[in-house]
C-alpha cells in the first residue's frame, strides 16, 4: 500500500514572493549593491567569481579596496534559478564550447566546470580535505612532478580559517598528512558510505566518515542544516552545502564590492611601462565594454585562464601574456577518477545522502613498494539515475533491454570514486583553436594524456577500490574510466623562466597582474582541490593588503609574507563551531 | 510504435509476452508526482513542462525522425509501457540539437553533435542496404536490433566504412545512448520505474541506511522478466567494457 502525507501545511511550497535576491531559503540580499561605471577606475578588477575569485572579493572588499568581480554567468538567486533536478541543472555547468583530445580526452561542463557567481563551488560535491604536506614538494621527495614555491605550513592558517568560514563539517580525529580535527559535526551515515566503512575496516584500512564535506551538519546563522537530498552537484537550494555565492558573496557586497554578471572577459589590455589597464568584456546585451582598473586578477579556473591569457597576446607578448616562460597553457592537470560501481543483493538507494560523506587517505603518500610515485584516495559517490545509466553504458556496455534492466536495479548499486594524483605534464595543455564561439573569441583546444606513472597509479586505485568493494560485499563490480577537477596550466613556482606566477600569484611578467584559482597549483595530491584554492585565495588577500598601494604604482615585489588577518573572515564564522584541533 | 509491432518482455516460465502496463519496474504504487506539492515551485514547474510540453521537432527532417524514432526504440526500448506511458525521448533531442546545446565539449576526432547525429543515420542506411538490400527501415525488429548492435560492439556490419572513418564509432555510439537515458532517465515515470525518490526540497530524507524507504517510498517487489524474444540488447552474461580499447570517458561529474 503506498503512504501518501497529502499536502504539506498551508498548500503547495510556492516561491518566495518578496522580491529580494535570494541565497537559499533564509539567506537574503538586503542592501543594493554598488556599482562602479567602466571609466571608474578600480583598484582590483577580479575575473572569475568562483572559488578563489569569490573569497578574494570578499576579502579585498573588507580590506578597503575598490573592486569588482566580472563573471561570465547569471547571479543566481537560488530560490528562482535552482531546481532538485539531474537533467534541469545544466545552466550551472560551463557548457560553451570547447574541443578536447590527446591520447585521453579529457569531458568538461558538467564534470569539472562551473559558470556563474559561485562558480564550480556551486555544484561540488563539497569534499574538502587539506593537501598533505607531502604534496608541497614532490619533486624533493620522488623526483617527478614540481615543488612548490610554499609549503604546508604556509599554508596551514589558511585551511583553519577558511574550514571555518565555509564550515566543514567532519571527523574530531582525522588521521592522514597534518593530523587534525574539525570544528562542525560529522553527518550520518548514508548507503554509499556504508559500503565504504564495511569494505575498509574488513580489510583494516583506516576510513573517515560524515566528512570533511563543506555541508553544515547543524543550521549556522541563515543557512539551514542538510537535508540529505543527494542533489549537491545539481547546486544546494537548502543553502547547506558551501559555494562562495553563500558563504562569501554576501559579505563582499555588504562591503562594497560590486558583482558584474553574464560580463564575458575578452582580453586583458596592456598599457605603457609593462602594466596592465584593464579588461574588455563583452557585458549581457553583448555589447563590448572596458574596465579599468589598476590591477587585475584573473580567477577563470584551468582552462579560461590560460584561454584569457593566450588570447591577450601583444606586440610584448606575442605567444600570450604574461607567457614569456612559455607555461601558460601548460601543466594541465584533472585527478584520476575511475568510478568502481557494485551491486548488492541488498537494497543501497544511493541517491540519499550527499555523494560526498566518506573517504580513506590510507593511499595518499608515495609507497616504493607500488613501482609508482604518489599516491590516491577512495570516496563515496552517489550518481543520480541519468549519471548512474552513463556509468552503465561506458562500463557495463549497457544498452536497450540491458539498459533497462541494470537500472531497474538502481537502488541495488553504490559507487566508490578513486582520486588519483596524475603528475603535471608539459604536453598536457590548454592552446587556442581555429574556432571562435559566441563572442568572437577562439575556442580553447586541450590535450591531455596519461604518462607511464599515470597509468601505474590509475591501475593499482582501481584495484585497491574494487577489493574494498568486494570486501563491503558486492557480488558483481564493473568500472569506469573518467577524471574529476581541473588544476594548473598557468602553475606559480620561484623561476620565472619555468612558472607563470610567484608563490603570492603575482605574474613573474607583469606587476600589477595576478592569477587566483586552481590554475596555479603546481602538483595536485589526491585531495579535492576546492578548499586549497580558497585558502590560497585568502592567503592572496593578506599578501595584497599588506602592498596596499604599492601594488597600483609600483614593480618592486616584496615577497615578505604577510600577517594572517583573522578579522577578515565573514561574520559569524571565526572562532564558531567547536574547535578540536589537533 | 503501433500495438501490433511491441516486442514486449516475456515471462519466463511460460515465454509468454508480459502485458504492457503503466508502470513496469519493481516499486509498484510508487508515485514520485504524488508528492509534488513538497517540492519547491521551481522543480515542479520545470518537471510539469517536461511531463507535458513536449516540444516539436525542428532539427530532423520527416524521414530522418522516422528512423531516429526507430532507433531510439532500440537503444532505450519502452515495449513494455502502455500507449499512455511512452516516454517521449526524440522531441527532446531533437530540441537539443536544434538549439544547438552542447554538454560543454567536443572530442577534437567528432564533428559537432548534429551533423554526428546525421553522418550516424547515414552510415546506419548504408550498412542496411549493403547487408539486406533494403532500408533500415524496412528491416525486421531483429534485424534492425542486430545492425544497431554491431555498432555497440564497435564491429560494425559492412557498408559505411567511410564513414566510421570520419566519426570514431564508439564515440558515436556513446552520443546517442547517453542522450536516450539523459530523457528517459529525466521522467518522473522512469523515477517511480526504478524506485529513485525524485526532488526533496525543502521536505528532506531521512532515512539514509539501510536502503530504507521513506514513508512516501515504497518497498522493493522484485519480479523475473525475459527480454523479448526478438531483442539481442539484454546477454545473460553483460558484455562488460565492450570497447575495451576505447572506453567512452565517463561524462557526467560525481567527484
Amino acid at each position: 500500500m503506498s503512504y501518501n502525507l497529502g499536502q504539506p501545511i498551508g498548500g503547495a511550497f510556492q516561491s518566495p514572493n518578496d522580491h529580494k535576491h535570494h541565497l537559499g531559503p533564509m539567506q537574503r540580499i538586503e542592501a543594493p549593491m554598488r556599482r562602479y561605471s567602466p571609466d571608474e577606475e578600480v583598484d582590483y578588477l577580479i575575473v572569475g567569481v568562483g572559488a578563489g575569485g569569490g573569497v578574494l572579493l570578499q576579502r579585498l572588499a573588507r580590506g578597503g579596496f575598490r573592486v569588482v568581480g566580472l563573471e561570465a554567468g547569471p547571479f543566481w538567486d537560488t530560490e528562482r534559478d535552482w531546481v532538485s533536478d539531474e537533467k534541469g541543472s545544466h545552466q550551472l555547468y560551463w557548457e560553451d564550447m570547447r574541443i578536447t583530445g590527446g591520447a585521453n580526452p579529457l569531458t568538461f561542463g558538467a564534470n569539472n566546470s562551473g559558470k556563474g557567481v559561485g562558480g564550480g563551488t556551486v555544484h561540488w560535491a563539497a569534499f574538502t580535505p587539506r593537501f598533505h604536506p607531502s604534496d608541497f614538494e614532490v619533486y624533493t621527495r620522488d623526483g617527478v612532478g614540481a615543488d612548490w614555491p610554499i609549503s604546508y605550513w604556509d599554508l596551514k592558517p589558511y585551511y583553519e580559517l577558511l574550514e571555518l568560514e565555509m564550515p566543514v563539517a567532519g571527523p574530531a580525529w582525522y588521521p592522514w598528512g597534518d593530523p587534525h580535527g574539525y570544528a562542525y559535526g560529522a553527518h550520518p551515515m548514508g548507503g554509499v558510505g556504508n559500503v565504504l566503512i564495511k569494505g575498509c575496516t574488513s580489510l583494516g584500512i583506516r576510513v573517515s566518515a560524515g566528512g570533511p564535506v563543506a555541508i553544515l551538519s547543524g543550521s549556522r546563522n541563515d543557512r539551514p542544516h542538510c537535508i540529505y537530498r543527494g542533489f549537491c552537484i545539481q547546486g544546494c537550494k537548502v543553502g547547506a552545502k558551501a559555494s562562495t555565492l553563500i558563504t562569501h558573496v554576501p559579505d563582499a557586497i555588504a562591503n562594497g564590492a560590486e558583482i558584474r554578471a553574464r560580463a564575458m572577459a575578452k582580453r586583458i589590455h596592456l598599457g605603457k611601462n609593462n602594466r596592465v589597464t584593464g579588461v574588455s568584456y563583452l557585458d549581457r546585451e553583448g555589447r563590448e565594454q572596458f574596465q579599468k582598473a589598476k590591477a587585475v586578477v584573473i580567477c577563470g579556473y584551468a582552462i579560461e585562464t590560460p584561454r584569457l591569457l593566450l588570447n591577450s597576446a601583444c606586440n610584448s607578448y606575442e605567444n600570450g601574456l604574461a607567457n614569456s616562460s612559455g607555461t601558460v597553457g601548460r601543466y594541465l592537470m584533472a585527478q584520476a577518477g575511475n568510478v568502481v560501481l557494485g551491486r548488492f543483493d541488498e537494497l543501497v538507494r544511493m541517491y540519499k545522502a550527499p555523494p560526498a560523506h566518506a573517504l580513506t587517505e590510507e593511499f595518499y603518500e608515495t609507497d616504493p613498494k607500488r613501482g609508482f610515485a604518489r599516491g590516491f584516495a577512495i570516496q563515496t559517490v552517489g550518481p543520480l539515475p541519468i549519471a548512474f545509466a552513463k556509468q552503465m553504458m561506458a562500463a557495463r556496455g549497457a544498452w536497450g533491454w540491458g539498459m533497462r534492466r541494470v537500472m531497474m536495479d538502481y537502488n541495488h548499486w553504490a559507487a566508490l570514486g578513486v582520486l588519483g594524483e596524475i603528475l603535471p605534464w608539459p604536453d598536457n595543455r590548454v592552446t587556442l583553436s581555429d574556432e571562435r564561439d559566441q563572442f568572437g573569441i577562439p575556442i580553447p583546444q586541450i590535450r591531455f594524456s596519461l604518462h607511464e606513472n599515470d597509468k601505474k597509479l590509475i591501475e593499482f586505485g582501481k584495484k585497491k577500490t574494487e577489493e574494498v568493494m568486494l570486501a563491503a560485499g558486492a557480488t558483481e563490480i564493473v568500472q569506469e574510466a573518467r577524471y574529476a577537477h581541473l588544476v594548473g596550466a598557468a602553475r606559480m613556482g620561484k623561476d620565472p623562466a619555468t612558472s607563470v606566477v610567484d608563490a603570492y600569484g603575482r605574474s613573474h611578467d607583469i606587476a600589477n597582474l595576478f592569477i587566483c584559482d586552481g590554475s596555479i597549483l603546481p602538483t595536485q595530491g589526491s585531495a579535492n582541490p576546492g578548499l586549497t584554492i580558497q585558502a590560497l585565495a585568502a592567503r592572496t588577500a593578506d599578501y595584497l593588503i599588506s602592498q596596499g598601494t604599492k601594488v597600483f604604482n609600483s614593480d618592486q615585489r616584496d615577497m615578505t609574507p604577510p600577517p594572517i588577518r583573522r578579522h577578515l573572515s565573514p561574520p559569524g564564522t571565526h572562532w564558531k563551531g567547536v574547535p578540536r584541533v589537533a | 510504435m503501433k500495438p501490433n509491432e511491441r516486442q514486449p518482455p516475456r515471462d519466463p516460465r511460460t515465454h509468454q509476452p508480459l502485458p504492457p502496463c503503466e508502470q513496469p519496474g519493481y516499486y509498484p504504487g510508487f508515485s514520485t508526482l504524488s508528492q509534488q506539492s513538497f517540492w519547491d515551485a521551481a522543480t515542479r514547474e520545470l518537471v510539469r513542462k517536461r511531463v507535458h510540453d513536449i516540444p516539436p521537432l525542428r532539427f530532423f527532417t520527416p524521414n530522418e525522425s522516422k528512423m531516429m524514432e526507430a532507433i531510439c526504440a532500440h537503444f532505450l526500448p519502452q515495449d513494455d509501457r502502455d500507449d499512455a506511458h511512452q516516454i517521449p525521448i526524440l522531441p527532446f533531442i531533437d530540441e537539443r540539437l536544434h538549439q544547438k546545446r552542447t554538454p560543454g565539449y567536443r572530442f577534437e576526432d567528432m564533428p559537432p553533435d548534429g551533423e554526428a547525429y546525421r553522418l550516424g543515420l547515414e552510415a546506419i542506411e548504408q550498412m542496411a542496404r549493403a547487408n539486406h538490400d533494403r532500408s533500415f527501415l524496412e528491416l525486421s525488429w531483429r534485424e534492425q536490433d542486430e545492425l544497431l548492435k554491431s555498432i555497440h560492439d564497435g564491429k560494425p556490419w559492412p557498408g559505411a566504412e567511410e564513414i566510421w572513418k570520419r566519426m570514431p564509432i564508439y564515440r558515436y555510439c556513446g552520443l546517442v545512448i547517453g542522450d536516450c537515458v539523459e530523457v528517459y532517465y529525466a521522467h518522473p515515470w522512469a523515477w517511480d520505474e526504478i524506485g529513485f525518490g525524485g526532488p526533496a526540497y525543502p521536505r528532506a530524507y531521512f532515512r539514509l541506511e539501510r536502503g530504507e524507504p521513506e514513508p512516501w517510498e515504497v518497498e522493493e517487489r522484485r519480479y523475473e522478466w525475459l527480454a523479448p524474444n526478438e531483442s539481442v540488447s539484454d546477454p545473460s552474461e553483460p558484455e562488460i567494457a565492450t570497447h575495451k580499447e576505447h572506453p567512452p570517458a565517463g561524462q557526467g561529474g560525481t567527484h
